[in-house]
């Protein structure tokens, strides 16, 4: 028999809130994070607002945390919720368990670059009479400006590493990125690592934030974000027939993952099981979804296999909805595929429409609202859902939450060019 | 720890590498002792303090693609074009017939990096909105003027999931499909990730590899800024040193190492060509550079593959030539092998192509999977004098015979994230 995976603590860091209990709360009353944005002059882009996270300020959170004085956002984020998520598993400083088997599998995004400096030498660099780059003076502009810890804080393994190091944990240490899967992939890989027997404990989830000029004006080159700038908080609306784009959001989210046995031997509150993992890729194309959702369906069919379950035992889809025209349609699509007319029945909510889009960490974060609408039987709602899609025509939730016992919840996370992600999450039944 | 009936088993090999375009040519350059490392000619380093690299002179992605395929290189930054080259070049070589493979049974694991953005594309935008003062963007100019100046798609070419989707597009893998990007490692923990997605019976069919250049002025920069980089401008082929008490630092190098990974079974329905079996895997996290962490990454990956240290041939080494990591690496294999009699030696592919960041463990796996075809190790370049902190036999000067069938891969970054491979000679 393989060895069980379940959850014993959350963290999260999100525009909702600052833990997990503030963002779910936030969630079930269907409260909006969506405002201007603040962070930089973003008033002649294309967008003008996102979902940000808060007055946040890492030293509340741990107030040790000079490794993270160079540190990207995103890994300040990681760290605040890894606390959390640590502190609520009672693992933050536990001699009994050993540190060697307990590892850290993340699915957390970039750090943000020097734009300023590098746009600006990037000017200077350019020589008019010659239409061409000069490279050297670029390098010397650049060497004498760039901040070199905040330039190696960039590199996609500091988020980790630095979890593992600061928080003691010495197992297999892992970053995937496979964009907005990426944090759940890491939740399955690392359900896999601990089935295996490679650790017994994994620390995972996702850190990102893209609200930055060149994140906004990447997704804005790809007309991927909504430009609803006279109504930023009616902008996330997933399903709803005038959706016009997704809406950045900013956070981490961490769970920590344990081996099912590990977790009873040292009494540990068990939130609930991980049961289900798929993954797939559309091989489609780089710029869209496959318009049949061939990738969404042959995830969800393989998470499905992966737990075991009949398709009637799932009560609830944490969809991932990004309020984009092509999204939405081929999801439901997918789902409708897969469940057949009971899809009808499920009740499937995003709640991008609330926190925005967290990219990387957006996986995890849906994650952690599925294990809470098992715990607390009460589902967040689709804000801003108010004209039906022909398309779109499943229960979405709109607008309120509803209660409802669930005993086991579906989160997909599809990634732009094609990783689909599909995990289940059950209550533990002992 | 469960047990599998499948095995996984390397039946292609895709190398683009400073020293040759595919594995018969990296191999022969191996054998001669060939080092790949030279001037920078890409672009005027000039104004950089190293100006030397492992840099592939002639490489053209066109020459790897389909005509129709060739208009998907306009959104690809050329780490992105060294991986699909490389995937190409790993199917040629393992017979692939992708009209008979399974596509949902077809996976993609690569280990990637950070990817830097290519300054002429930012040119235009730059210089409607950083004109006016230094060190700043007129950031209304640059939302209203500047976006529009830049390419649509300018954000896809540097995604470092790209690496893998566009090579699942290409040959219609729809299988699991994942990038892991922490930095020198990155390679080969994907290529132990998709050991273990095929022993779960997930998959049946990989490629996993790993690539990586930053060989352009905005990643030369940021490498020179951190400061582990060897200053030999005088004498590039000899300035990547492993293990060698003179050397100075790393030397940084380009290219791509692609496995065409499968099941056993798989392999021998479609009459594959087998190199070796991976038959072991381990992870771990060393904290202050010990070598305590290195060590149990390796002590996992032996345990899986049941086997003592001193069945193995050689460590294929990460080998980074910088003084502080070439001393860790020694004592986390001094930790592990130090007792065995005789010693079992390191090979450092690094000495030949420079550090090919998260497309290095696999390039460098790449050269030991030869070895172990074709019976014989190549030596390590520049090690001449001996380390004392480095307590390791360096296999250098001429080829040496293999001697036992298992090979140890070793890597890890300079935070700590470890992780080792075994890999079985195929009889």
């Amino acid at each position: 028999m393989r060895r069980r995976v379940v959850i014993t603590g959350m963290g999260a860091i999100t525009p909702l809130g600052h833990n997990v209990r503030e963002t779910i709360e936030a969630q079930l009353q269907g409260q909006n994070g969506v405002g201007p944005i603040e962070s930089f002059d973003a008033s002649r882009f294309p967008t003008k607002f996102a979902a940000q996270v808060k007055d946040f300020d890492l030293a509340r959170f741990i107030p040790n945390c000079q490794r993270w004085a160079h540190s990207g956002i995103n890994s300040q984020f990681a760290a605040a919720a890894a606390q959390e998520a640590l502190q609520h598993a009672g693992l933050l400083h536990d001699d009994r368990v050993d540190r060697n088997r307990f590892g850290v599998y993340l699915g957390s995004g970039e750090g943000i670059q020097d734009f300023h400096n590098l746009l600006s030498w990037i000017y200077q660099a350019y020589r008019r009479e010659t239409r061409q780059l000069d490279t050297a003076v670029f390098e010397r502009g650049a060497l004498s400006v760039f901040h070199p810890e905040r330039e190696s804080e960039q590199e996609l393994h500091t988020t980790p590493a630095h979890l593992a190091a600061h928080f003691d944990l010495r197992g297999p240490n892992y970053n995937c990125l496979t964009a907005c899967a990426a944090s759940s992939q890491a939740v399955g890989e690392a359900t896999e690592l601990i089935r295996h027997g490679d650790a017994d404990l994994m620390l995972v989830g996702g850190a990102h934030s893209m609200i930055h000029p060149f994140g906004v004006t990447g997704f804005n080159l790809l007309t991927a974000l909504s430009t609803r700038n006279d109504a930023p908080e009616k902008a996330s609306r997933p399903f709803d027939l005038h959706r016009d784009g997704f809406v950045l959001g900013e956070g981490a989210a961490m769970l920590v993952l344990e081996e099912l046995e590990h977790a009873k031997r040292r009494g540990a509150d068990i939130l609930a099981e991980v049961t289900g993992y798929g993954s797939t890729a559309d091989a489609f194309r780089v710029t869209d979804s496959h318009p049949d959702g061939r990738g969404a369906i042959a995830c969800m069919e393989a998470a499905l296999k992966d737990s075991r379950l009949n398709l009637s035992d799932i009560g609830y889809i944490n969809a991932h909805g990004t309020s984009t025209k092509v999204n939405d349609s081929v999801e439901t699509l997918a789902i409708k595929k897969v469940f057949g007319d009971l899809a009808y029945r499920i009740p499937v909510s995003s709640t991008k429409s609330m926190m925005g889009h967290l990219i990387a960490a957006a996986g995890a974060m849906e994650l952690i609202t599925c294990v809470e609408v098992l715990r607390r039987g009460v589902m967040p709602p689709t804000i801003n859902y108010e004209t039906p899609d022909p398309e779109c025509d499943l229960d979405y939730i709109p607008r309120t939450a509803r209660e409802k016992r669930v005993q086991h919840a579906l989160s997909n996370s599809f990634g732009f060019g094609g990783q689909n992600i599909a995990l289940i999450v059950s209550r533990f039944a002992g | 720890m469960s047990a599998s009936p499948r095995r996984a088993v390397i039946t292609g090999i895709g190398i683009i590498s400073p020293i040759g375009l595919d594995a018969a040519s990296y191999w022969r350059s191996l054998l001669e002792g060939r080092s790949g490392i030279r001037p920078i000619q890409a672009f005027d380093a000039s104004g950089l303090p190293v100006r030397i690299a492992g840099e592939i002179p002639h490489f053209n992605a066109k020459d790897y693609l389909e005509k129709e395929q060739r208009k998907s290189l306009r959104v690809m930054a050329r780490t992105i074009q060294l991986a699909v080259a490389g995937a190409q070049r790993a199917l040629d070589d393992g017979k692939v017939d992708k009209s008979k493979l399974d596509p949902t049974r077809f996976g993609v694991e690569f280990g990637a990096g950070l990817i830097a953005t290519e300054l002429n594309d930012l040119i235009e935008a730059a210089c409607v909105s950083a004109n006016c003062q230094p060190g700043r963007v007129d950031l209304e100019k640059w939302g209203e003027q500047g976006i529009p100046l830049i390419q649509p798609l300018w954000m896809l070419k540097y995604l470092p999931n790209m690496l893998a989707c566009h090579i699942s597009i290409l040959h219609d893998a729809r299988g699991p499909n994942n990038s892991i990007t922490e930095s020198d490692v990155a390679s080969l923990l994907a290529l132990g990730e998709a050991y273990r997605i095929l022993l779960r019976d997930q998959a049946d069919f990989f490629l996993v590899g790993g690539a990586e250049s930053k060989i352009n002025p905005l990643s030369m920069v940021r490498q020179c800024l951190f400061e582990c980089l060897s200053r030999r401008n005088d004498e590039p082929t000899r300035a990547c040193r492993p293990f060698d008490r003179g050397r100075d630092g790393l030397v940084l190098g380009e290219g791509a190492g692609v496995f065409v990974v499968e099941d056993l079974e798989h392999a021998r329905r479609r009459g594959a060509h087998i190199y070796a079996e991976i038959v072991g895997f381990g992870a771990a996290f060393d904290p202050g550079m010990r070598g305590d962490g290195l060590a149990r990454a390796i002590r996992a990956a032996l345990t899986e593959a049941g086997i003592e240290p001193h069945e193995v041939d050689h460590i294929n080494a990460l080998g980074l030539s910088t003084p502080e990591s070439d001393a860790w690496e020694a004592r986390g294999l001094h930790e592990i092998f130090g007792d065995c009699s005789p010693p079992v030696p390191v090979f450092a592919a690094k000495s030949y192509i420079g550090n090919l960041g998260a497309g290095g463990s696999t390039t460098e796996l790449a050269a030991s999977v030869l070895a172990m075809s074709k019976g014989l190790v190549p030596p390590t370049l520049n090690y001449e004098q001996a380390d004392p902190d480095c307590p390791v036999v360096v296999l250098s000067q001429q080829p040496r015979p293999m001697t036992r069938p298992y090979v140890v891969k070793v890597s890890f970054t300079q935070m700590g994230q470890c992780a080792a491979m075994v890999v079985r000679q195929w009889n």
